[in-house]
């Protein structure tokens, strides 16, 4: 009974905590992950993307996930409107922000890593390979970007109280189009 | 808690009898059910605790210790059933 309200409270916390509760515990999430980015040199380059950057400022760490968290927002609250008139825009806000809380494991992952060079990874892809720390952060990131896409559905479902069908389908089109806002606002940035 | 289904076919009971305790007056008829006396338990507990918070769906949220949005989400499965008993 205990593993399963554990497991409820980390696949939907925001049965208990949305809007600025969410939003200040998700921009915790969110400073941690950045501090920790620029010091292990990963960069959160989209709503679902980590990718080792040579010479990561801390400036451009905290572009890359503002510009995520903002996408995001905008992208899931636009698709709420279409979905349901009567929710706020401060619980989209806040458990789509809380969402990407996920991904600080990987940012936590990268100290621990060592990156092949990306340069001689595409003359030979075998390298990836010789780094064990990589792969094991490859594996990691798996379970890590599954777990925030399910906090990301139960933030729109809870934000905007749309079950079945209609919010899947809307869910599944959203996320792809928020990845690639975050991608094009980025490519434009930096 | 008040049966509202027929144990048997599942259609909406009626109420055929009410006795006064007091004097054993008994008045019989065929009355709908308020559609209130339909819901759930559950649901009528929500509803008093909603009265009870002057509608205040915030107050209710951290007394029950759950998320605006959840709280107003039970709300309007509530409603819901209150239109879909009215039809």
């Amino acid at each position: 009974m205990k593993s399963k309200n554990v497991f409820d409270w980390m696949l939907n916390p925001f049965a208990r905590i949305a809007g600025w509760q969410s939003f200040g515990l998700g921009l915790v999430f969110l400073v941690l992950m950045g501090l920790i980015g620029a010091y292990g040199s990963v960069a959160f380059d989209g709503v679902l993307d980590m990718h080792f950057v040579k010479d990561l400022s801390l400036q451009n760490s905290f572009i890359y996930l503002a510009v995520d968290v903002a996408s995001l927002v905008l992208v899931m609250w636009i698709t709420g409107l279409a979905l349901s008139r009567g929710f706020r825009f401060v619980d989209i806000l806040g458990t789509m922000t809380l969402a990407k809380a996920p991904f600080l494991i990987l940012a936590i992952g990268s100290l621990f890593t060592t990156a092949p060079d990306l340069s001689q990874v595409v003359r030979t892809p075998a390298m990836v390979f010789q780094s064990v720390s990589f792969i094991v952060l490859l594996i990691v990131s798996i379970p890590v970007i599954i777990w925030s896409v399910a906090l990301m559905y139960h933030a729109l479902k809870v934000s905007c109280g749309v079950t079945g069908n209609k919010l899947t389908i809307a869910f599944i089109i959203a996320i792809f189009i928020s990845e690639a806002v975050s991608k094009l606002v980025l490519f434009i940035l930096i | 808690m008040l049966p509202t289904y027929c144990p048997s076919c599942h259609a909406q009971l009626k109420v055929k009898c009410l006795k006064c305790e007091n004097c054993q007056t008994e008045v019989n008829g065929s009355y709908d059910l308020p559609v209130l006396a339909l819901l759930s338990s559950d649901d009528q507990q929500f509803i008093l605790h909603f009265v009870k918070n002057s509608g205040s769906l915030k107050e209710m949220a951290s007394e029950m210790k759950l998320s605006y949005p959840t709280v107003r989400n039970l709300l309007n499965d509530i409603i819901n059933k209150i239109d879909t008993y009215e039809k």
